[in-house]
């Protein structure tokens, strides 16, 4: 049945967690696409099919007009013009079919990319260039370079306007928090201090310094 | 908490001339964009005076600390710098994810593609080039000739009609400042709504667009 691949594809994308990526599924995506190439052969000749009937059409109503006929001729060519109708009717229902079906196919297809591609825009504010493993694997190649172009726009955005947007997601609630690392990082200098990033060492950070940190997993916050 | 009568007046006084500071306008202009479903105008001059403020109080902090002022006094300084950052910051970034979620609506619509900054305007044309080239490469150059527009589904399609747009027809919790007398929320015939200083209402979204854009209500 026609589309019922492209509607797989659709739920592939829904099913999973909000958020999450799925694998690209390549196969699937390529019998998609060979779909709409098959669709598109089945449209090129129907569509020149109905051409030819209303050419004959069009011929058949200027030799109408052109020359005096007889009652008979003239009864003899509206039969002959209903024949070529409804042929022409039969070839426009199915180019309508395989019209639409192709144009479903290019909903769900774009709608797949373009909701990936939402999830890839959101994962450029939290990590910086570098995407970790288990999502990197997950991408295609076309999504991965989706990624670095993005994250270069975002970056020359920031760079103009000399203000970083991807620290501060949370409103603050005092100037210095306590963290405690998690792995081994080494010394740092940060905004105020040097501080020696050692693993379960417990420190006091400024908020804005300690949140990259965060994001990337190696320190976690301790409240209360 | 009501003013006495006599005092009425003063205190009118002293709400516009806290209105008007800006970190209160910063305040509002952040929870209006936040609020709002669509892109709403960049508010160049105050971004620009914020950010002067900002540069001041920092360098007022550092000479604080240098000058081994009361250290409780200079956390209570940089606080309240922290938090001026955080509101600009968060403005921006709404800013630019709302950008980022409608890019091709925005730059086919000429009233909205104005009220970005030029900065964001540059972000914008960055950021539909990625998402187009993006969407050819994985999709459209694989598709056959009539179909290949990420704007248009079709040869034959009438408007541009693979643009998503956001929705301007949700419910927005919203506040006036002063009294506004009886509106026209839409041509259905309804009745319309009669709004009161200070009170709160849930209203769809397009109804109240020329009002928010006046300044005359402010969303919360």
């Amino acid at each position: 049945m026609y589309g019922k691949k492209a509607s797989e594809l659709v739920k592939e994308c829904v099913s999973g967690e909000p958020g999450q990526l799925t694998t690209f599924n390549n196969d699937l995506f390529a019998q998609v696409i060979e779909e709409c190439n098959g669709h598109l052969l089945h449209l090129q000749p129907l569509m020149r099919k109905i051409q030819e009937h209303e050419n004959k059409l069009k011929d058949k109503r200027r030799s109408e007009d052109e020359m005096a006929i007889s009652e008979d001729e003239r009864r003899k060519s509206e039969a002959e013009k209903t024949v070529i109708q409804t042929a022409m009717k039969a070839d426009q229902f199915g180019a309508l079919i395989h019209h639409l079906s192709l144009v479903r196919n290019k909903r769900c297809l774009m709608a797949y990319v373009y909701n990936r591609a939402e999830v890839i825009k959101s994962l450029g504010w939290v990590v910086d260039c570098v995407l970790p493993e288990e999502i990197e694997e997950k991408l295609s190649s076309s999504e991965k370079e989706y990624f670095k172009n993005h994250a270069a726009t975002l970056q020359s955005y920031t760079s103009e306007l000399d203000l970083d947007l991807t620290v501060d997601m949370i409103p603050p609630k005092d100037p210095y928090i306590k963290v405690r690392v998690l792995d081994d990082i080494g010394e740092i200098v940060l905004s105020d201090q040097v501080a020696n990033l050692a693993r379960h060492a417990m420190l006091f950070l400024r908020r804005t310094d300690a949140e990259q940190y965060i994001s990337q997993g190696l320190m976690e916050e301790l409240t209360g | 908490m009501e003013p006495g009568a006599g005092e009425s007046s003063a205190t009118d006084d002293y709400e516009s001339l806290i209105s008007t500071t800006d970190s209160e306008l910063l305040k509002r202009a952040w929870r209006n964009e936040k609020a709002a479903p669509e892109i709403l105008k960049f508010e160049a001059a105050l971004v620009q005076r914020s950010r002067q403020q900002i540069q001041l109080m920092e360098e007022t902090v550092e000479e604080f600390a240098k000058n081994g002022v009361d250290p409780l006094t200079v956390s209570l300084y940089q606080m309240d710098l922290d938090r001026t950052l955080f509101l600009l910051r968060s403005y921006l970034r709404t800013r630019l994810q709302k950008i980022e979620k409608c890019v091709l609506h925005i730059q086919k619509t000429a009233e909205l593609w104005n009220r970005l900054s030029k900065q964001e305007q540059k972000f914008a044309v960055r950021c539909a080039g990625d998402l187009t080239q993006h969407l050819e490469q994985t999709v459209l150059s694989k598709l056959p000739d009539q179909y290949q527009s990420h704007l248009k589904q079709s040869g034959a399609s009438e408007g541009d009609d693979m643009v998503p747009e956001p929705k301007l027809d949700i419910y927005i919790i919203c506040r006036s400042k002063k009294f506004l007398g009886a509106f026209q929320l839409d041509d259905s015939g309804e009745e319309p709504v009669n709004i009161e200083a200070d009170d709160l209402y849930a209203l769809p979204y397009k109804s109240i667009k020329p009002l928010v854009e006046s300044g005359q209500i402010d969303l919360v």
